[in-house]
């Protein structure tokens, strides 16, 4: 992981399918991505940021809608603003609302297909509308669609073709609880299938459901990449936040603070929440102050094992 | 060609929507209201004077070349204003073939939107004189005026935010008034390609001729040069177009 620690690097993963080298984008005085090199593989991989941190910039780079002041891009070993070729094996969902208004969700779709050479494009298109729940209204007008709709259409047409990458910019913005379930659920299945996708937000619960691996950015510069819990383990000085459910919280509260590790702690009825300076060191005393102050323990979680944290973290870093 | 096609397809029906469609026809149909207001009490001979010489000092001077700049600039204008540009450009499409397929579908819906207004003006002209052949000729104009102008506005509108407004100001400067003054800049006017085409099929009276030779200055008429200028200006604007969709960073910051 490369970031505050550098504990392990996980800029690249070894099956590369997206490379980014030495990326910057600047706009004017305006530095949007600074010096960025990592690459995204098999599987579903979370962009995150706060606004304005470059995750949008860098996607349009790597879709070849903006082309790097510095470094480059490569998608499947070519630079998508040269060989345009490459696209019929990239989905791309851009951030923007935007869509054809003057069509149906079906003729979208189609059209999509169409034009990134699928042979029949009728059947592709009725079983991309399907898998994102669109079949009933795909004959309406996309401009009459809500928001979430239109998310959805546009996910429609960018997976239509079966791409090997698909970069999705912000792709559940606007949809609501249901059909982002769903939208993740999918994700997660193509990701499975060892596509690469490319996932933004700056939601972090919803990255943290579906990404295997996460790429942080700050500041248009890369602030980590890696697994969320090797992120989290990277950040040995932060304290962590320990759930222990038990019968007896404060008989084993009690017990807890005499180890050295323990910094706080707070009970409530049913259990304790241990802030920690050495998590190992705690993981090993539970079962063992469990025994000494016969407490039934029944469930042990990191409860800021989350993106949030790691996030936060990585923000106050910089 | 099928990409070709597709694109070609889906921005005609883009360009032609409701809205701008009767907007652009209540423009370019203005003649036929003031050919109606004029007719009563004159010869055949005479309203078919005054349609040529409306026109030429109307149509083509103004209102077929504003016509067609707003759908022009809008080809490409409105899908990087509405940035619905990733759907078009990350595809496998050669980026000539895009533009190929973008100047098309411009040239295209500008010669249904201008022709519409030269039908109605045909129309009352064709009636009221029994001439029918009378719009033949500012058919093949607008045709290479729709060619001409998409060719020039299609690019404008790639690279320029308010493009019809720049395109106006060209017309007005450039084409009205320092195509008058100076000679050397006649040839390359767009105006006076179109009417040069025009004046080489129309049947004009000898006042409609003076009123020609006075726009045309040193370009003589020809409807054969006139469409081999308009194609030239269409090679160049889809190579500049193409490169320009290859080159430049197509979505806002």
């Amino acid at each position: 992981m490369t970031g505050p620690h550098g504990a392990t690097d996980a800029r690249d993963v070894s099956d590369a399918t997206v490379v980014v080298t030495d990326l910057s984008k600047w706009f004017g005085q305006k530095v949007a991505v600074s010096e960025v090199s990592c690459s995204f593989g098999p599987g579903v991989t979370g962009l995150l940021g706060p606004n304005g941190a470059g995750k949008t910039t860098l996607l349009r780079v790597l879709a070849g809608l903006l082309s790097p002041s510095a470094g480059k891009a490569a998608i499947l070993g070519r630079s998508p603003r040269s060989h345009h070729g490459v696209y019929r094996q990239v989905g791309f969902v851009p951030e923007d609302e935007a869509v054809y208004n003057h069509m149906s969700a079906r003729r979208f779709v189609e059209w999509s297909a169409a034009l990134s050479k699928v042979e029949d494009a009728r059947s592709a298109a009725r079983q991309a509308l399907g898998t994102v729940h669109l079949t009933e209204d795909a004959d309406r007008s996309l401009s009459g669609f809500s928001k979430g709709m239109r998310q959805r259409a546009k996910v429609a047409a960018a997976l239509v073709h079966d791409p090997q990458v698909l970069i999705l910019d912000e792709p559940l913005n606007g949809t609501d609880p249901v059909q982002r379930a769903r939208l993740i659920d999918l994700f997660v299945r193509l990701g499975g299938e060892g596509r690469t996708i490319i996932v933004s937000s700056h939601v972090l619960a919803e990255v943290d459901r579906m990404a295997s691996r996460v790429v942080a950015m700050v500041n248009g510069r890369l602030a980590a990449a890696g697994s969320v819990t090797a992120l989290r383990d990277a950040m040995s000085d932060t304290p962590r936040l320990i759930r222990i459910d038990t019968d007896r919280p404060r008989r084993l509260a009690r017990r807890l603070l005499a180890g050295n590790w323990v910094e706080s702690v707070r009970v409530d009825p049913a259990g304790i929440e241990v802030r920690t300076s050495d998590a190992g060191a705690l993981g090993h005393d539970i079962p063992i102050a469990a025994v000494e102050t016969d407490s039934v323990v029944t469930a042990v979680s990191a409860e800021d094992d989350s993106l949030e944290s790691v996030f936060r973290y990585l923000v106050d870093q910089r | 060609m099928r990409a070709y096609l597709m694109i070609t397809h889906s921005v005609t029906d883009r360009l032609l929507g409701l809205r701008r469609s009767i907007g652009l026809f209540l423009l370019t149909g203005s003649i036929a209201p003031i050919l109606l207001v004029l007719a009563p009490g004159r010869s055949d001979e005479q309203v078919a004077a005054s349609y040529n010489d409306i026109t030429v000092g109307l149509g083509m001077s103004i209102l077929f070349p504003v016509a067609a700049l707003i759908v022009s600039t809008a080809a490409l204008g409105e899908e990087r204003k509405a940035h619905t540009l990733p759907f078009l450009l990350l595809k496998p499409v050669p980026r000539w073939v895009i533009a190929l397929a973008v100047v098309t579908a411009a040239a295209l819906a500008s010669f249904l939107v201008l022709e519409v207004g030269v039908l109605a003006s045909w129309i009352v002209a064709g009636a009221v004189t029994g001439e029918w052949s009378i719009g033949t000729a500012t058919t093949v104009a607008v045709a290479v005026q729709s060619v001409a102008s998409a060719a020039l506005f299609v690019p404008l509108g790639l690279v320029l935010g308010r493009a019809a407004l720049v395109g106006l100001g060209y017309l007005m400067i450039w084409e009205l008034i320092l195509g008058d003054v100076i000679e050397g800049i006649q040839a390359s006017s767009v105006q006076r390609i179109v009417i040069s085409a025009w004046a080489d099929l129309a049947k004009l009276t000898p006042d409609n001729l003076d009123t020609v030779n006075e726009v045309l200055g040193r370009v003589e008429p020809g409807v054969g040069g006139a469409f081999a200028k308009a194609a030239a200006l269409a090679i160049i604007s889809i190579t500049v177009t193409g490169f320009l969709l290859r080159r430049r960073d197509l979505v806002p910051e």
